[in-house]
């Protein structure tokens, strides 16, 4: 009696003890698939290796290059993942969902879930359906942003930081491509394009002038990329002249020599006031390995006019011929007014606008959430990858 | 009484060993539960700020230059708030027992709190070349001279925009440092020579690998080739093939084909000066029916005297047209070990059919495969003749069936695929060429 009366006393005290150790034990063994998963992720292709350029649904996932070895990422496959982030959009004329990630006013990136992986797909993949969540958070290191400091003369800045430390002496190219509402073929609009450099002062800013440009008339984007001790970011700024009509950009198909992007009347997507047609002009820019955009022809499709309801022209497809890393510009003006003008810009590889990239489920209420990161390279633009990672499994924290 | 004593004894001794294993066990830290990976954090961001080569130069600099503000701005910029670091260079020395010594220490703390990972990273001098020195194909094995032919007197089909002389020019560049000789076969004549098992330049014969630098056409020496290469019969020069079919296999050479359907003309600018081969050039003929056809039966000639099959007139195509084909990953690894990078995917119109190698007995398991199979096709591959019974390789086909223009950086990639010569690189670790970076990082805050 009095042997099991002590027992049962030991065990009540230790009780709390053993607890407490069992469950460390178990944080830590997350910490570490933490750090492993996030290794698994970064450091392999995927199968097939080029799943990223492909419509095909991967076998194996993985998000590095294929072409390198080490953290470098694939621009295509982060491309493909369905973001937790952005409100997935809906669009009428094809019936399906699209990941959303825009960043601000005319920068969109928009891939139709049947083409994307959802982050049920990934978990199978990874093998740790039912077992752990995850939240992969990809973000570039370095933050340019763009403010106007003045419109006559136009003269913008830009603002280069990292985390929380603005980067002094970063050198600062640019391209600034101004809309001409009616420039192109058959008065369809077009562009003219501007490069230069600059590099930044003590505080990480560049000043940038650009006096011939009147904003009164004039829709414009700059284009910057900062580069600074290995480490490159970019950044946008737009002024753009007309919002109620533009063009949103889908990506409708991944293919294997190609892309293809049906651009869409924004009426039919957002809804809004004072729908009207409008006509665009489509351009890849190319982006090469000294980070300045040299100009892609496109075929049939860049240029066009769009309208909105139930018209012919609800859309056009236009492909891009290239799986190299580029921004697609398209330059649109409303077709009774050729002074309401603008300019939309879509990513073709997530790293040629910095885009970020969110995957998984919230962690937000989760009991226990490890997390690791780590330095990766897109296209030589600098990312960090940050996964959070939780067990499913369920046990309580007691006492 | 007694019970009571034991109760209270007990009591004591329970409580005694909960105190003392309590105290002895201590729990981890939250911060030592979840740790970031230190190591991998300090190793990425080392190789992020070496994307373009800029850490390497800073750390060869003087402690004194301007870029050394810059690395630390970078790496405060790259690295969390709550990440504190130290990032020391070390020469590497050579010789005595020191092999590292520090040069110069950039941090922004004093310390790196109670517990701090590090990585390494060995970054070299852009002042220093580092030579390459290639294995010589044939050093092991026997073998290793290289013919590419360069005939004045021929005429090349399917490379439009080029010539055959400037492709064996290019060709010569590329692959000359892998092959023990290289032989540029300058005429027919010579052609003939080596074909009559006579070396040009005291070269090694056997085991030779030759490229045929005139797309779908194939040079052919007047005289006794030309004699025994026509079939009145078949008023047809794949005869012709048919022996080099055989002297492939008796010299066990590699017959390189850079584009297009193999063997499907035959060119001689003097037997064929007043011939053309159907589309306006002169000097060359279609292989079979007196120049209007039959330009498939060369192909199929060579493998039947590849296999030392009876000679069998057939003018029937067997090349098929899968469009759109992939470098294999093999192919893509070697793209990078030899630093030679064609686009990964091309266009296939002449690839040959998987059913050659059991026909004429070249096993699939000796196959070199270049580009990936497509359904049952092949765009690119090394073919070698195993004939049945035997265990040895007699004679090879290296057949790319792409469409022109011919990349022949591609001709260069198959044979080192199928070769594997091995780069000999220069010690990384030489005094003053080589310094070591070491990023070591901490944690603040938090408990």
């Amino acid at each position: 009696m009095v042997f099991l009366g002590a027992i049962l006393l030991f065990i009540g005290l230790f009780n709390q003890t053993i607890q407490t150790a069992i469950l460390y034990q178990r944080h830590r063994s997350i910490a570490t698939k933490c750090s492993d998963l996030l290794d698994n992720m970064l450091l392999n292709p995927g199968v097939p290796l080029y799943w990223g350029k492909s419509n095909c649904t991967p076998t194996g996932f993985g998000l590095q290059d294929p072409e390198f070895t080490q953290y470098r990422l694939s621009p295509f496959s982060l491309m493909r993942l369905i973001s937790s982030s952005g409100e997935p959009v809906y669009y009428l004329k094809t019936g399906q969902y699209y990941s959303n990630v825009t960043v601000g006013f005319g920068n969109f990136l928009l891939v139709p879930f049947t083409e994307a992986i959802n982050y049920s797909v990934a978990t199978h993949l990874l093998g740790i359906n039912g077992t752990y969540g995850f939240r992969l958070t990809i973000t570039p290191i370095v933050t340019v942003s763009i403010s106007k400091l003045q419109s006559n003369p136009l003269t913008l800045s830009v603002n280069v930081k990292g985390a929380g430390f603005p980067l002094s002496n970063a050198i600062v190219s640019y391209c600034f491509i101004n809309v001409k509402p009616t420039g192109g073929e058959q008065n369809f609009p077009a562009f003219t394009t501007d490069y230069g450099a600059n590099s930044t002062n003590a505080e990480g800013s560049a000043i940038l002038s650009f006096p011939t440009v009147d904003e009164t008339k004039e829709s414009y984007v700059l284009i910057a990329y900062a580069h600074h001790s290995g480490l490159i970011g970019t950044g946008y700024y737009e002024h753009i002249l007309h919002k109620e009509n533009y063009v949103v950009p889908f990506i409708s198909n991944f293919g294997n020599e190609s892309g293809e992007v049906l651009l869409a009347h924004s009426w039919d997507v957002h809804g809004g006031d004072n729908p009207a047609a409008i006509t665009y002009n489509a351009t890849f820019v190319l982006l090469t390995e000294d980070f300045t955009l040299r100009e892609m022809p496109l075929g049939g499709g860049k240029v066009g006019l769009l309208n909105y309801g139930n018209d012919p022209h609800t859309y056009e497809k236009v492909s891009i011929p290239t799986y190299n890393p580029g921004i697609l510009v398209v330059t649109y003006r409303k077709s009774a007014n050729p002074e309401d003008s603008g300019v939309v810009l879509m990513p073709w590889g997530i790293s040629s606008m910095a885009f970020p990239v969110t995957l998984g489920d919230n962690p937000f209420g989760k009991e226990w959430v490890a997390t690791d990161i780590r330095q990766v390279l897109v296209n030589n633009i600098a990312y960090q990858a940050k996964l959070a990672l939780w067990s499913l499994q369920g046990y309580q924290v007691i006492g | 009484m007694m019970r009571t004593i034991e109760v209270f004894l007990v009591i004591i001794i329970i409580t005694a060993a909960f105190i003392i294993s309590s105290f002895f066990a201590v729990l981890p830290q939250p911060r030592q539960v979840s740790p970031l990976n230190l190591r991998r954090l300090a190793l990425t961001t080392l190789q992020t700020l070496d994307v373009d080569h800029d850490l390497s130069g800073t750390a060869f600099k003087s402690p004194n230059d301007l870029a050394w503000g810059n690395l630390q701005i970078a790496l405060s910029a790259c690295l969390p708030p709550n990440i504190v670091y130290n990032l020391t260079i070390y020469e590497v020395l050579s010789g005595g027992t020191q092999l590292y010594t520090p040069i110069h220490s950039i941090s922004n703390a004093e310390s790196l709190g109670v517990s701090s990972d590090a990585s390494s990273y060995l970054v070299a001098s852009s002042n220093v070349t580092f030579s390459v020195t290639p294995e010589k194909i044939g050093q092991r094995g026997g073998g290793g001279t290289l013919y590419i032919l360069n005939c004045s007197d021929a005429n090349g089909w399917w490379i439009t925009g080029y010539t055959a002389q400037s492709l064996a020019a290019d060709l010569y560049n590329l692959l000359s440092p892998y092959f023990k000789a290289t032989i540029m076969v300058q005429n027919t004549t010579q052609l003939a020579k080596i074909l009559n098992g006579t070396s040009i330049q005291g070269e090694t014969l056997r085991n030779a690998t030759v490229i045929n630098t005139f797309g779908e056409a194939v040079p052919i020496p007047a005289g006794y080739y030309t004699t025994i290469g026509y079939r009145s019969s078949d008023r047809s020069y794949a005869n012709y093939t048919y022996t080099l079919g055989l002297k492939v296999n008796q010299y066990n050479w590699t017959w390189v084909s850079i584009v297009g359907y193999p063997f499907y003309y035959v060119t001689n600018t003097v037997t064929f000066k007043d011939i053309q081969n159907t589309w306006g050039i002169y000097g060359m003929r279609i292989m079979g029916t007196d120049g209007n056809g039959g330009g498939p039966s060369g192909l199929n000639a060579f493998l039947q005297g590849l296999d030392r099959k009876s000679y069998s007139y057939n003018p029937n195509g067997i090349t098929g047209n899968p469009g759109l084909v992939y470098l294999t990953s093999e192919a893509l690894y070697y793209c990078n070990y030899y630093g030679i990078y064609p686009s990964p995917y091309q266009t296939s119109t002449r690839a040959l059919p998987d059913s050659i190698l059991t026909t004429y007995n070249l096993p699939e398991s000796s196959v070199t495969y270049i580009f990936n199979k497509k359904n049952s096709w092949i765009p690119g591959a090394v073919y070698r003749h195993i004939a049945a019974g035997d265990n040895k390789i007699t004679g090879s086909l290296f057949a790319l069936g792409l469409t022109r223009t011919p990349d022949i950086r591609l001709t260069a990639l198959g044979l080192l695929c199928a070769f594997k010569p091995r780069l000999y690189r220069s010690e990384y670790t030489a005094s003053g060429t080589s310094r070591l970076v070491v990023l070591q990082l901490g944690q603040v805050g938090g408990v």
